[in-house]
């Protein structure tokens, strides 16, 4: 799924020569999903991420992951506002093909206004966090290739592009993996199936992507 | 009436269901181990208007919903006409770029019409469908013009869609095949359809002052270009026998007309609906029309022409290597060769194990095995067929080598093949046969082993007084893993997967990969001039055969000695881009991705970047301290490093003169025609840019000399606090940029900071 471009590039300087001391915030609270809340929580989880998709993920999606793996949840609330959300990543833990612990970083979005905040890198590192704990070997992600700001998130915390991926999206862009191993040896680990997709070319087509993002917009 | 099978009974289960939902609290899942992301991903909210597309919204009624009030009967200007046409081309070309036929053509109101019902007759498919007959003559611009043009169009878009299907390609990636239920009249011979254009172009040229001579020729030109298109779809690999590349070249000679009667047209754009989408037999959400403008629609639709017309380059048999050239070369265009290009592509390279309906593969294998390892070898002369006597050691060798071919024919093809992949594919796809030549290599050793006892093989003896033997099916099988390394690590520069930190690393790993290369080929041509030196006792005492394997010896080092030159050029470079990137990063003016708040540590970036490598057996995997050793030059001053990049660059520049000056392809006979003219200026070209890199990168390394030269003079002098900075300024240019010479080599763009007074 795509991850949002909520930190501007000025925020954490890419080469340690700027220093831009980030805006001053406003009392954020950051906390974990509870699914008590969820009458409260998922619609405007919904409102925050369906934004800039042409088309909605299924509330399936978000059962799919709050249900399962609603510890790793984590949402930005300011309450001075009405409807308090303003940032929310979801994501999901679980081996991989029998191998590696893997984290999946599914959906990454800080409200527009909001943005170059620092909030999203906040965010995903509260979720990395909470995979750590819970011994994830690696996280992956897919971002679309022109999603500038969340490549640059991403890749600041240490994870390194491991693919590109041809017209990953509905509106024909394409996605770069990207990847994060937490422990050494992840890469030797053995899954079921070969990671590198495709079968041998005349055995026909390749199995759809293990993971969602057929399903996604535009850039948001 | 329903149907109801008898060993089924149905069971109202609405109050069961009810009760044990109510139980559930919000937000539980109730799924078996089956259901996983892609299943939810792929739910759809009934009632919802942005995925269902049946949803009927308040006050809307379903005639509403479904049907349109354009009516397809009414008479349309001929300007109208135009833009249909036009309006159609941009959606065929849409749906040539992958996108849907429910976004592009399905849309189309005319072809809804044509198409569906689906019709049993040609005759039966036209816009007055349903309609009782009139004694009013229908309107020839429509019912023939515009008819023809749609129908033919159609056409076309079936002979795509056949070529495309039948070949390796990815569903939705490169292509949707979705058909909602529908044909592209495939149930009707082409004949008809070049008729009815006739007519129509007929009719047209009558009316030669009857309508606006300029929209009255823009009409024509469409119909023509519609006949030849279809025309040149039609021939499809047929290509191979006749040889032609007339239609497509008619349609290139028309596409100035095209161009200069873009605006002639009225735009018609309610005669496309997406209501359409409604009717299609699909479980996807409604989508928008894709739109792409004329300009593109045309560039599309002229490189495909051009394309096709080059194509015909690859056609002549000369030899694996120069087959292997005119294919990567023809599909690195860019843009890449469109989706139905690279499947005709891939047809033309293998169809019934044939190679180019010419080659069979076995002996395109063989072909293969004497270009590079085996030139005038008995293991490619022993036939089975020829040798019956199973005590004949030529009758165990053709045994094992019809195992060998049995075994390696697939792979081998699909090193051709999976050019026509995107350029994602391509990588993702090497990646991963990687492993399985590792694989194939360990499995031909084996073979060699046997064979030469077989073929009693003379050992070369080194210094050593240790014997050595050629090996030469796993040493080719190393050489195309090799090639692999090599091409993953420079399809990751040209896709941007690098990190600008990383820079320094995959290039010492490109030129790590490129020693290794080098050194394996020169333990081939060892053995090569050994057997040429045997043969030349044998030419001396003028024994039969000595001539033809002499010739076939000269060929085979020839082609190693082309190699070495293209392998030392690459290496050359890389080495030196390594040393320039080096000191880049040692004087932290090089932009790195990662914070020092990051998550991981080199040592886990290196082993994601080493993921498809890890089980290769050879080369042996570089131990990470090691390469770190080695990628950021430990120990080497800079001046030593600054040396180091100079002197490598300008060998670069050598080399790959020296690569140009071989030319494309490996001369079949001296005095050999290119028959590959277009295509070899392509690969000029990419030479050209790869030298225009090589420039870049020496700009760079004396901007880097002078600043570190300035740097330690006021170092000396008065200025110790600056000493370590050096006021440097580096931009790594994006893939595609016009600073980015070659998407092989990001040569960084280093300049003197702005900053402080400037004499």
């Amino acid at each position: 799924m795509t991850s949002n471009p909520s930190t501007s590039p000025s925020d954490q300087p890419l080469t340690p020569i700027t220093t831009t001391p980030p805006p001053p915030r406003n009392d954020l609270r950051y906390i974990r999903y509870n699914a008590a809340h969820e009458d409260a929580y998922v619609p405007a989880m919904r409102q925050l991420i369906s934004k800039d998709l042409s088309e909605p993920y299924s509330i399936y999606v978000y059962r799919y992951f709050l249900y399962q793996w609603g510890e790793l949840c984590f949402m930005a609330m300011d309450d001075s506002l009405p409807d308090p959300m303003v940032g929310v990543v979801v994501s999901k833990l679980e081996p991989h093909r029998g191998g590696p612990l893997r984290g999946y970083i599914a959906m990454l979005a800080v409200r527009e206004e909001y943005r170059g905040r620092g909030i999203a890198t906040k965010l995903a590192r509260m979720a990395i966090d909470a995979m750590v704990e819970r011994d994830a070997d690696e996280i992956v992600l897919e971002t679309e290739t022109t999603n500038t700001a969340a490549i640059k998130l991403y890749e600041r915390l240490g994870f390194l592009r491991s693919k590109r991926l041809h017209r990953y999206y509905l509106n024909g862009n394409s996605a770069y993996r990207l990847v994060l191993y937490l422990k050494e040896g992840v890469g030797s680990m053995r899954t079921n199936v070969d990671p590198y997709g495709p079968p041998p070319m005349p055995e026909g087509l390749a199995a759809p992507e293990p993971a969602l993002l057929h399903e996604n917009g535009r850039e948001w | 009436m329903r149907v109801v099978s008898q060993s089924v009974v149905p069971r109202d289960i609405t109050d069961e269901f009810t009760v044990a939902a109510s139980r559930l609290k919000t937000g539980q899942l109730v799924k078996d181990e089956y259901f996983t992301l892609f299943e939810a991903v792929g739910a759809l909210e009934i009632m919802d208007s942005k995925m269902d597309s049946g949803y009927l919204g308040p006050g809307e009624n379903r005639a509403q919903a479904l049907e349109d009030d354009y009516d397809l009967t009414r008479e349309l200007a001929p300007d109208e006409v135009l833009g249909v046409m036009d309006g159609l081309l941009c959606y065929e070309m849409a749906w040539h770029m992958g996108h849907p036929l429910s976004q592009t053509l399905f849309t189309s109101l005319y072809l809804d019409k044509l198409l569906w019902p689906v019709p049993k007759t040609l005759d039966e498919a036209h816009f007055f469908r349903g309609r009782l007959a009139t004694n009013k003559e229908d309107p020839a611009m429509i019912h023939l013009v515009l008819r023809a043009y749609c129908l033919a169009l159609v056409k076309c878009c079936d002979f795509v869609h056949a070529r495309v299907a039948t070949e390796y390609y990815f569903e939705e990636e490169d292509f949707v095949t979705q058909l909602y239920n529908r044909t592209l009249l495939s149930q009707f011979e082409p004949e008809p359809f070049y008729d009815l254009l006739n007519r129509a172009i007929s009719w047209i040229d009558e009316q030669k002052g009857k309508i606006e001579e300029n929209v009255r020729e823009a009409i024509r030109t469409r119909l023509l270009i519609r006949r030849e298109f279809l025309l040149a779809l039609e021939q499809d690999i047929e290509v191979i026998e006749t040889r032609s590349r007339e239609h497509f070249l008619v349609c290139l000679s028309q596409f100035d007309h095209l161009t200069k009667s873009a605006s002639l047209g009225k735009d018609v754009s309610d005669s496309f609906s997406l209501k359409i989408q409604r009717k299609l037999a699909s479980t996807v959400p409604p989508r928008p029309m894709v739109k792409i403008n004329f300009d593109d629609a045309l560039a599309h639709l002229k490189r495909l022409c051009q394309d096709a017309v080059d194509l015909q380059e690859i056609i002549d048999y000369h030899g694996p290597y120069n087959l292997k050239v005119t294919i990567w070369t023809l599909l690195s265009r860019k843009p890449q060769p469109s989706v139905y290009i690279r499947s005709l592509v891939q047809t033309l390279i293998v169809n019934n194990m044939t190679i180019l309906g010419a080659v069979p593969v076995k002996q395109f294998l063989y072909d293969e095995l004497a270009e590079l390892v085996l030139p005038s070898s008995i293991l490619l002369q022993a036939n089975i067929d020829e040798i019956e006597v199973p005590s004949d050691p030529r009758f165990q060798i053709a045994k094992q080598m019809d195992a060998f071919v049995k075994r390696f024919s697939q792979p081998f093809v699909d090193t051709f093949r999976s050019a026509c992949l995107n350029r994602c594919r391509i990588r993702r796809t090497v990646c991963h046969t990687i492993a399985d030549w590792d694989n194939l290599q360990m499995e031909a050793e084996d073979l060699d082993e046997q064979l030469r006892t077989l073929s009693n093989e003379p050992p070369l003896m080194l210094a050593n007084g240790d014997a050595t033997y050629s090996y030469p099916l796993s040493s080719w099988a190393y050489h195309h893993k090799l090639n692999q390394f090599r091409l993953i690590l420079q399809l990751g520069f040209e896709l941007s997967i690098y990190a600008p930190e990383e820079l320094p690393g995959m290039y010492w790993y490109l030129s790590h990969i490129c020693s290794t290369h080098l050194g394996h080929i020169d333990r081939v041509r060892t053995f090569t001039v050994a057997t040429a030196k045997r043969n030349l006792t044998d030419m001396a005492a003028k024994k039969r055969g000595a001539l033809e394997r002499h010739a076939a010896l000269q060929k085979s080092l020839r082609l190693l000695e082309r190699l070495t030159t293209q392998i030392v050029a690459i290496d050359a470079f890389a080495i030196s881009l390594h040393a320039l990137y080096v000191l880049l990063a040692r004087h932290h003016v090089l932009p790195t991705a990662s914070s020092a708040q990051a998550y991981s540590s080199d040592r886990l970036r290196y082993e994601i970047r080493m993921k498809p490598f890890l089980q290769i057996t050879l080369p042996e995997l570089v131990p990470y301290d090691e390469y770190h050793r080695e990628a950021m030059l430990e120990g080497d001053s800079d001046e030593t490093v600054l040396e180091r990049a100079t002197k490598a660059i300008s060998e670069a520049r050598k080399a790959w003169e020296a690569t140009l000056a071989n030319g494309a392809f490996m001369p079949e006979f001296d005095d050999e025609a290119n028959t590959a003219p277009a295509i070899e200026e392509d690969w000029k070209r990419d030479v050209k840019d790869t030298m225009r890199a090589c420039i870049g990168a020496s700009i760079a390394i004396e901007t880097v000399k002078k600043s570190l030269k300035s740097n330690a003079n006021s170092a000396q002098s008065k200025d110790p606090a600056n000493a370590s900075s050096v006021n440097l300024r580096v931009i790594i240019p994006e893939a595609g940029s016009k600073a980015r010479w070659h998407d092989w080599w990001i040569v960084p763009q280093v300049s003197q900071a702005t900053v402080g007074p400037k004499t």
